[in-house]
C-alpha cells in the first residue's frame, strides 16, 4: 500500500484507538496519542517524498493526494508544531476530564491539515478542510466555556468561508468538469472574465476566515482563547496557515493571470496591513494573556497576507518564513500561557505578577518568543521582517511599509506587556509557592524558542524548502546567487552576512554583562522587590505596588478614536437581526388549523390564478 | 582574526570618541540649560565627573537577572548602532560593520536596548519604572511613525536601503540630502526630538513625577554603563542624521560641529517648551512630523 | 425468485390483521411478528434489487386483470430503491420501539398494527401503478398517521392529530378530483397509460389536474404553505413515528409527487416551478427552525427543510439533479430518524420537550449524545458524514445547470441549519444539567436501532460508492419515461397474448 494512505491510517486509526484507549487506561491513551504523532511524523519525513501521488476514484470523482515542495514546507510547521504541542499536552492536559475526546480532535485535526496539503483536487481539499473545521471547533468548545458565543462564532465564520469555497469548487467543476487543482490553475485564464473574478474572491473568502484577516476576523479572539493552550499554539500557529497556504496558491496561480490583478492585491495587501494594526491596536488593549496573544496572532497573520498579495518574490519568501517562525513563536507564547495558567490558576496579567524566578524556564522561553516576535535582531523575526520591508518597499507599496512598521512598532507595547506583566514586577505573596511547569511543558517551548535563536542565525536553513516550495508555484530559484546558509539577500542584489552581525550583538552583550557581573561582585545580594525606592521609603510587606490595571491607558486614549467600534459589533447587529426575521418567519406556523386550511386554498387559488405564467 | 581585531580595534575608537563626545553634549546641555534659565550651572565637564564618580561606586544589591542584564542590553544598542552608522566619510579610521541594507537593521536594534532595559526596569518591581517603560514604549510608537517615513522616503528616493549609499551620493553630488529632500529631513528632525526625550517630550523619566522613571532602581555601576550607553548612543544618533542629511563628515572635527549643531535642535527646543503627557506626545508625532513624513515620500515617489 | 412486489401488500396487511389475535395466544408475539416480518420484506426487497439491477423493472399484474385495466405493481430501480429504504427504515424503527408500551399491551397492539400499516401504505404509494390505487394507498398511511400522532390521547396531540386530519382530508379531496378529471379526459387508471395519453388531454384539463395533483401530493411532501399540519404532527407523535415521519411517510408523498409530475404529465414549467417552491419551503423551514424552542419541532421544521430541498433537487431535472434528490433523500430518512430517535431520548420525560431540557445530558446519555452529535454534523453535510455527499451532488447538479443562484441560496440555509443544530448540541454537551430533569436511559434494542444508523451514516460517508450504483440506476429509471410507459404496457399486451 502506499505511504501516503498508510500516514493517513495510522493518523485516523491513532486517534479512535486514543479515544477508545481513554476508556480503559490514561498510561494507555497517551501511549497512543504519543505513538501516532510520533508514528506519523516519522513516517511523513522519511517514508514520503516530494512528488509521490496516489489517485482514487470516489463517488464517481477522481480524487489525487500527493506531496510537493510546496505542500511539505507547510507540513513541516503542522507536524513540528503538532509533536512538540502533543508533548506538551500530556502534561498540560493531564488531571483534565474528556481527554479522549481531546486527543481524538487533535489527531483528527493533525490529519486533516496534511490532507489539505497533500490535496492535489479541489473535493479532498473541501472534505479535509472541513473536517479541519469541526475538529477544532470540538477543540474549541472543549473547555465549555462560552460555547455559545465563541463556539457558534467560529463554526459559522467557517462555514460561510468553506460554503463560498465550496460555491467556487463546483462552479469550476461545472466549467471543467475535472477537479483536479492543477487542471483548474491551467485552464484558469481560459475561463470568463465574471469567473475569475468570482472564483478567486470565493477562494479567498475561504481561507481568510482561517487567516482570521479583517473584517472575517471576529471568531479568533474567542476560538483561541477557549481552546485549551496545547492546542491553541497548533490552532493559531499551524491551523492558521492553512488559509495562508490557499491564499499563496490562489494569489500566485489565478489571480497574477487577472488583467485587473493589481486592484486585488492591493487590496488584500491593505486588509493585511490594516488586520495587523487593527490587531495589534487590540492585542495591547488585552487583560487577558490568551486574547493579548489571539490579537496579536491575528496581527501577525496580517503580516504575511500582506506578503503574499504583494507577492514578488522576495515578499513571498518572507511571507513563508514568518508563516513558519509564527509557529515556532506564537506556540512557544500560547504553551507558556497555558503552563502558567496551569501552575498559578489565571492568565490575566491584572493578577498574577513576579513569576521571573519561580518559573525561569517559561520565562526564557517566552523572552526568545517575544523578541522573535518583537523582530528584534538577532532572532529569526528580524529576518522576516527584514524582507518584508525590503520587498514593500521594492515594489514601491511605501505607505503600506510605514503601516506595517507602524503595526510591527505597536506590537512592541504588548510584547512588553506579556514579559512583565507575568514575569516581572512585584513578587506577590500569592504567587509565591508557584512552581515551574513540568519539564514536559517546558522542554517543547524551549525547543520552540531555540528554533528562533538558531534561525535568526542560520535564516537558510528555513529559506532553503522555502524557496524549493516556491520553485513549485513558479517563482524562479533565489538560491546560490541570493543567499546561501547564513547570508540574507535583498532586493539590490546585496548580500548581508547575517553572522559577523549576530556575533557582535552577542560579544557586545557578553562584553558588557562580565564587567557588570565581575565588577563588585561579592559585595552584590539579591534583594526582594519590596525593597525598593518609593520616595525615598521602604514600602511595608501589605503594600500593593504592582503596576498592571491601565497598563498602556495613555496609547490607548491616543489611539482611541479607531478602537471605538468593534467589527463584531456589526456582526452582533446583523445576527440580531436575522434572528428578528427568523422570529417572524416561525409566526407562520400560528398553530391554528384553520389558518393552515387556508393556506392551502390561498395556495391553490394562487396556482391557478397564474398557472399560464407558470406551466407556460 | 586579522578582520576581526580591525573591526575590534574600530569600535573600540569610535566607543571612545562617541563617549567623550557625548558625555560633553550631556554638560554642555546641563550648562546651556542653566544660562537660559538664568542660572549658572555646572561646568560642562560636569558629567565626566558624574559618571566616574557612579563608576567607582560599589554597588551592593541587585533586583535579579533581567535588572543585572538591562545595561548590557542598552549598550549593545548603543555599540551596535556605533558599529553600523559610518563615522565618518569613506570609513576612515573607524571601520565598521555597516552593509548594504543596514538602515532596516538600525531601526531595529535602536529598540533592542530601551527594550531589554525596560525589562531589566520591570523587574525591579518599582512602579514607577514600569509606568515609565509604558510611556516610554507609547512615546517610541508615536515618533518612530515620522523617523521611519523620512527613512523610506530617503529609500524611494536614492534607491538604496544603505547609509554609505546616501554618504556617497552626497559626497558625489556635493548637496546635502537635508535640502535635496527637506520634507524628510523635518520628518526625521521632529523625531529626534522624541528620541532624545528632553522636555517635552520627557514624561518618561519625569524626574519630579515618576523619580527617573526607567533607571530609578539603577545606581553605581547599573547607572554607569546606562549613563555612558545613552552618551554614546546620542553620539551615534547624531551621527547617523549628519550622514543621511548632513554630507556626513570627513574628520572629526566637522562631525563634532554638525553633530552639535544637531543637538542643539532637541536641546533648545526643550528649554522652552513645557511636558507633554503621553498621548499628546503621540498625538503630535502623528500630526506636523507625519505629514511632513507623507510629504517628503510624496516627494520621493512623484519628483 | 423469492417472491414478488405483491408481496410488500400482502404480508403487512395479513400481519396486522393477524397481531391482535396472535397476541391473544402469546403475548411477545405482538412485538415480534412486525419485527419478522420487516426483516423479511427486507430480505425480498433485497433480493429483488439484485433481480431488478439483472434483468430490468419487474411489473407485476394483480389479479389477473392485466395493465392499463387491471392493477400493476412497478418494481423498478426506483421504486425499488425507495421500498427497500422504507423497510429498513421501518425494520430499524421497529428495533428501536420493541420494548414501547411495555407494560400496556393494547396500547403495543394498536401501535404495532398502525406502524405496520404505515409502512404498508408508504410502500404501497411508491410500489403502484395505478393512480387510484395509490390514493388509496395515500388514504391508509393518512389515516394509520393521523391515528400515531394522537396516539398519547393527550389534548395537544388530539389538537395536532386533528390539524393533520383537516389538511389530510383536503389533500383527499384534491387528489380524487384530479383523478376523477384524468379518468373522464382518458378514461384509464393507469399511469403508464395515462402518461401514454397524457398528449391527448385538453391542456386546461391536464394543467388542472396537474395542480390538484400538486396541490394534494404537495400536502404530503410538506411543501411550503401547504405543511401547517407537519411541526405537530412530528411534535406530538410518538418519537419512533416522528422517525417513520421523516424517514417513510414523507418519502413516500414527495415520491408521489415526482411520479406525477416526472411521468404522468409533462407540462413545461414544472421544473422551475418545483424550485421555486421547494427554494421557498427550504428557506422559510430552516428560518423558523432557528428560533423553536422545542426540540422536536426544530427537528420537523428541519425535515420540511430538508425535503424542500429534495424538491429543488427534482426540479433541476438533468439526471444529476435527480440523483441528488435520491441521495438526500436517502440521507435525510437515515439521518433525521437517528436525530429523531435519539432526540426523543434526550426530552424523553418532558412533557415540553423544550430544548433546553436537554443540558448536559451528555454525562448522563453519552451514547445517544454522540449519536445525536454524529447526526447533527452529519445533516448539515459536514465531511466525511453521509450528508456531504448528498449536498455536494446537489450542488455540483445545479451548478452544471448553472444555477448560481440556487447554490447560494442552499448554501445560506445550510448556514442557518449549522447554527441551529450546532447550538443544540452545545447545550448537550455543555451546558449544566438542569436539575428537575431526569435522564431516560435508552433501552438496549433502541441503542442498536440507533447505532445502525450511526453507522449506515459513517458508511455512506466514508464510501458513498456503496449506495451511487443504485441511485444512478434509480434516477435514471425515473427520467427514462418511455421506458416505465413500455415497461408496464407491454407486460399487459404479454398478458393479452
Amino acid at each position: 500500500m502506499n505511504m501516503i494512505y498508510i500516514v493517513f491510517i495510522v493518523l485516523l486509526g491513532g486517534a479512535l484507538l486514543t479515544f477508545f484507549a481513554n476508556r480503559i487506561s490514561g498510561l494507555l491513551r497517551d501511549t497512543f496519542f504519543l505513538l501516532t504523532i510520533l508514528a506519523t511524523t516519522v513516517l511523513f519525513f522519511t517514508k514520503i517524498h516530494i512528488g509521490d501521488t496516489v489517485s482514487f476514484t470516489l463517488a464517481g470523482l477522481n480524487l489525487k493526494w500527493g506531496l510537493d515542495a510546496f505542500g511539505w514546507y507547510f507540513s513541516l510547521i503542522v507536524l513540528g508544531l503538532g509533536t512538540m504541542a502533543a508533548f506538551y499536552a500530556l502534561s498540560y492536559m493531564k488531571g483534565k476530564d474528556r481527554l479522549g475526546y481531546f486527543y481524538f480532535s487533535f489527531l483528527i485535526s493533525i490529519l486533516s491539515m496534511l490532507g489539505i496539503l497533500m490535496s492535489h483536487d479541489l473535493v479532498s481539499f473541501f472534505i479535509f478542510w472541513e473536517v479541519m473545521t469541526w475538529s477544532s471547533y470540538l477543540i474549541v468548545i472543549y473547555s465549555g466555556r462560552n460555547v455559545q458565543k465563541n463556539g457558534i462564532n467560529y463554526i459559522l465564520l467557517s462555514a460561510l468561508g468553506a460554503y463560498a469555497m465550496l460555491t467556487a469548487i463546483v462552479m469550476v467543476y461545472a466549467n471543467i468538469h475535472t477537479l483536479s487543482i492543477s487542471e483548474m490553475i491551467n485552464t484558469y485564464p481560459q475561463f470568463s472574465h465574471v469567473q475569475q473574478v468570482w472564483l478567486p474572491v470565493l477562494f479567498l473568502m475561504a481561507f481568510s476566515v482561517k487567516a482570521a484577516m479583517m473584517p472575517l476576523h471576529v471568531w479568533a479572539p474567542g476560538a483561541y482563547s477557549d481552546a485549551p493552550m496545547a492546542y491553541t499554539s497548533v490552532f493559531s500557529g499551524a491551523l492558521s496557515k492553512m488559509g495562508i497556504y490557499g491564499m499563496v496558491i490562489v494569489f500566485v496561480s489565478m489571480i497574477s493571470y487577472l488583467p485587473d490583478d493589481t486592484l486585488f492585491k492591493e487590496t488584500f495587501a491593505w486588509l493585511g496591513a490594516i488586520t495587523a494594526i487593527l490587531g495589534t491596536l487590540w492585542a495591547i488593549a488585552q487583560d487577558d494573556a490568551r486574547k493579548l496573544l489571539a490579537y496579536s496572532s491575528i496581527a501577525q497573520l496580517g503580516y504575511i497576507i500582506t506578503g503574499v498579495a504583494v507577492g514578488t518574490d522576495l515578499a513571498m519568501l518572507s511571507a513563508l518564513f514568518l508563516a513558519a517562525l509564527h509557529a515556532l513563536f506564537k506556540g512557544t507564547l500560547f504553551m507558556a500561557v497555558g503552563a502558567i495558567e496551569r501552575q498559578t490558576g489565571t492568565v490575566k496579567f491584572t493578577e498574577v505578577t513576579g513569576l521571573i524566578r519561580k518559573m525561569p524556564w517559561t520565562f526564557i522561553a517566552s523572552l526568545l518568543a517575544i523578541i522573535a516576535l518583537a523582530g528584534i535582531p538577532p532572532l529569526g523575526g528580524f529576518v522576516g521582517k527584514w524582507m518584508l520591508y525590503e520587498s514593500l518597499i521594492n515594489s514601491n507599496h511605501y505607505i503600506l511599509v510605514i503601516a506595517i512598521f507602524f503595526a510591527s512598532t505597536a506590537a512592541f507595547l504588548y510584547c512588553y506587556k506579556f514579559l512583565f506583566g507575568f514575569f516581572l514586577g512585584q513578587e506577590e505573596k500569592e504567587w509565591e509557592n508557584v512552581k515551574e511547569a513540568p519539564a514536559l511543558m517546558v522542554l517543547p517551548m524551549l525547543i520552540l524558542a531555540a528554533g528562533t535563536l538558531v534561525l535568526g542565525t542560520f535564516p537558510g536553513i528555513l529559506l532553503k524548502p522555502a524557496d524549493a516550495a516556491m520553485q513549485t508555484l513558479g517563482y524562479a530559484s533565489t538560491e546560490g546567487h541570493l543567499w546561501s546558509m547564513s547570508i540574507l539577500f535583498n532586493e539590490w542584489g546585496d548580500q548581508v552576512l547575517l553572522r559577523p552581525l549576530v556575533y557582535a550583538i552577542a560579544g557586545t552583550f557578553l562584553f558588557f554583562l562580565i564587567i557588570l557581573t565581575v565588577k563588585g561582585w561579592k559585595n552584590t545580594r539579591y534583594v526582594s522587590t519590596k525593597d525598593i525606592s518609593s520616595s525615598g521609603e521602604v514600602p511595608l510587606e501589605y503594600e500593593n505596588l504592582t503596576f498592571s490595571v491601565n497598563f498602556y491607558q495613555p496609547f490607548l486614549r491616543a489611539v482611541g478614536p479607531v478602537m471605538k467600534k468593534r467589527m463584531i459589533y456589526y456582526y452582533r447587529e446583523f445576527g440580531s437581526g436575522m434572528e428578528a426575521l427568523f422570529d417572524y418567519s416561525r409566526r407562520i406556523y400560528n398553530g391554528n388549523g384553520q389558518t393552515y386550511a387556508i393556506y392551502v386554498m390561498i395556495f391553490l387559488v394562487i396556482i391557478l390564478l397564474f398557472k399560464n405564467s407558470i406551466f407556460g | 582574526m586579522q578582520e576581526i581585531l580591525q573591526y575590534t580595534w574600530g569600535a573600540l575608537v569610535s566607543f571612545v570618541v562617541a563617549f567623550t563626545v557625548g558625555i560633553t553634549y550631556m554638560g554642555l546641555n546641563r550648562k546651556i540649560t542653566a544660562r537660559v534659565q538664568n542660572r549658572i550651572g555646572p561646568p560642562w565637564y560636569q558629567n565626566f565627573f558624574d559618571v566616574l564618580k557612579l563608576g567607582s561606586k560599589e554597588t551592593s544589591i541587585h533586583h535579579g537577572v533581567m535588572q543585572h542584564m538591562g545595561p548590557a542590553f542598552i549598550m549593545v544598542t548603543a555599540v551596535m548602532s556605533l558599529l553600523i552608522i559610518p563615522i565618518l566619510n569613506d570609513n576612515r579610521f573607524f571601520p565598521n560593520l555597516n552593509f548594504h541594507g543596514d538602515l532596516v537593521f538600525l531601526l531595529y536594534i535602536m529598540v533592542f536596548g530601551p527594550l531589554g532595559m525596560a525589562l531589566g526596569a520591570g523587574q525591579t518591581g518599582n512602579p514607577n519604572s514600569a509606568i515609565g517603560v509604558t510611556r516610554g514604549l507609547s512615546q517610541m510608537v508615536g515618533f518612530e511613525i515620522p523617523w521611519v517615513m523620512a527613512l523610506v522616503a530617503l529609500m524611494i528616493q536614492y534607491k538604496t536601503t544603505s547609509i554609505v549609499d546616501l554618504m556617497n551620493l552626497q559626497a558625489e553630488t556635493g548637496r546635502w540630502l537635508m535640502f535635496t529632500s527637506p520634507f524628510a529631513f523635518l520628518a526625521a528632525v521632529l523625531a529626534m526630538l522624541g528620541m532624545f526625550r528632553y522636555a517635552p517630550f520627557d514624561i518618561v523619566g519625569a524626574p519630579q513625577e515618576l523619580a527617573s522613571g526607567p533607571m530609578s532602581e539603577n545606581g553605581g555601576k547599573y547607572l554607569f554603563v546606562m549613563m555612558s550607553a545613552g552618551s554614546v548612543f546620542a553620539f551615534a544618533k547624531l551621527t547617523l542624521y549628519v550622514d543621511l542629511f548632513m554630507g556626513g563628515a570627513n574628520n572629526l572635527i566637522i562631525l563634532v560641529v554638525k553633530t552639535f549643531i544637531l543637538y542643539l535642535i532637541p536641546m533648545l527646543y526643550g528649554i522652552v517648551s513645557p511636558r507633554y503627557r503621553t498621548e499628546q506626545a503621540i498625538r503630535y508625532f502623528w500630526g506636523w512630523p507625519s505629514l511632513f513624513g507623507l510629504l517628503a515620500i510624496l516627494q520621493a515617489v512623484f519628483l | 425468485m423469492v417472491g414478488t412486489p405483491v408481496l410488500f401488500i400482502a404480508i403487512p396487511l395479513l400481519a396486522a390483521f393477524l397481531i391482535p389475535l396472535l397476541g391473544f395466544v402469546w403475548k411477545e408475539s405482538v412485538r415480534i411478528l412486525p419485527g419478522l416480518v420487516l426483516l423479511y420484506l427486507l430480505y425480498l426487497a433485497v433480493n429483488l434489487m439484485g433481480q431488478v439491477a439483472h434483468s430490468g423493472t419487474i411489473v407485476e399484474v394483480i389479479a389477473g386483470w392485466a395493465p392499463p385495466w387491471g392493477i400493476n405493481l412497478v418494481f423498478s430501480p426506483l421504486t425499488g430503491l425507495l421500498t427497500t429504504l422504507m423497510i429498513l427504515m421501518g425494520f430499524i424503527i421497529w428495533i428501536y420501539s420493541y420494548r414501547f408500551k411495555n407494560i400496556d399491551f393494547r396500547e403495543a397492539v394498536k401501535y404495532f398494527i398502525l406502524l405496520l400499516m404505515m409502512i404498508t401504505g408508504s410502500v404501497g404509494i411508491v410500489l403502484t401503478g395505478d393512480i387510484f390505487n395509490q390514493f388509496v394507498f395515500i388514504e391508509i398511511t393518512s389515516i394509520s398517521a393521523y391515528a400515531l400522532t394522537a396516539f398519547y390521547k393527550g389534548r395537544d396531540s388530539a389538537e395536532a392529530s386533528f390539524k393533520y386530519l383537516i389538511i389530510g382530508s383536503l389533500s383527499s379531496m384534491f387528489l380524487l378530483l384530479a383523478i376523477v378529471l384524468i379518468y373522464s379526459q382518458l378514461g384509464t387508471l393507469n399511469m403508464a397509460d395515462i402518461a401514454d395519453k397524457a398528449h391527448l388531454m385538453k391542456p386546461g384539463f391536464k394543467i388542472l389536474a396537474l395542480i390538484f395533483f400538486i396541490t394534494g401530493l404537495g400536502i404530503e411532501a410538506e411543501i411550503f404553505p401547504l405543511n401547517g399540519w407537519t411541526p405537530d404532527a412530528y411534535a406530538q407523535a410518538p418519537g419512533p413515528v416522528g422517525a417513520a415521519f421523516s424517514g417513510i411517510v414523507v418519502k413516500a408523498g414527495v415520491y408521489a409527487m415526482i411520479r406525477v409530475i416526472f411521468t404522468l404529465f409533462d407540462v413545461s414549467g414544472t421544473h422551475q416551478f418545483l424550485i421555486i417552491i421547494g427554494m421557498i419551503t427550504l428557506i422559510i423551514a430552516e428560518m423558523a427552525a432557528v428560533k423553536q424552542d422545542r426540540l422536536k419541532r426544530m427537528l420537523a421544521y428541519s425535515s420540511i427543510g430538508q425535503m424542500g430541498l429534495v424538491i429543488v433537487a427534482f426540479g433541476i431535472g438533468t439526471e444529476e439533479g435527480v440523483f441528488a434528490a435520491l441521495f438526500l433523500m436517502l440521507n435525510h430518512a437515515i439521518i433525521k430518524s437517528l436525530l429523531f430517535l435519539s432526540g426523543s431520548y434526550l426530552v424523553y420525560n418532558s412533557t415540553e420537550k423544550y430544548i433546553h431540557e436537554t443540558d448536559g445530558l451528555a454525562k448522563h446519555l453519552p451514547i445517544t449524545s454522540f449519536l445525536f452529535a454524529l447526526g447533527a454534523i452529519a445533516i448539515v453535510g459536514m465531511p466525511p458524514f453521509a450528508g456531504f455527499w448528498s449536498k455536494w451532488s446537489i450542488l455540483s447538479a445545479a451548478a452544471h445547470s448553472n444555477m448560481i443562484l440556487v447554490i447560494v441560496l442552499i448554501l445560506s440555509v445550510s448556514i442557518i441549519e449549522l447554527v441551529y443544530y450546532f447550538r443544540v448540541v452545545n447545550r448537550i454537551y455543555f451546558f449544566p444539567k438542569q436539575k428537575e430533569v431526569e435522564p431516560k436511559r435508552p433501552t438496549i434494542n433502541a441503542l442498536i436501532a440507533m447505532s445502525i444508523l450511526g453507522i449506515l451514516i459513517l458508511v455512506i460517508g466514508f464510501y458513498p460508492d456503496s449506495v451511487t450504483g443504485y441511485l444512478h440506476s434509480a434516477s435514471q429509471s425515473l427520467l427514462e419515461k418511455g421506458k416505465y410507459i413500455q415497461d408496464v404496457l407491454s407486460t399487459g399486451q404479454l398478458f393479452i397474448q
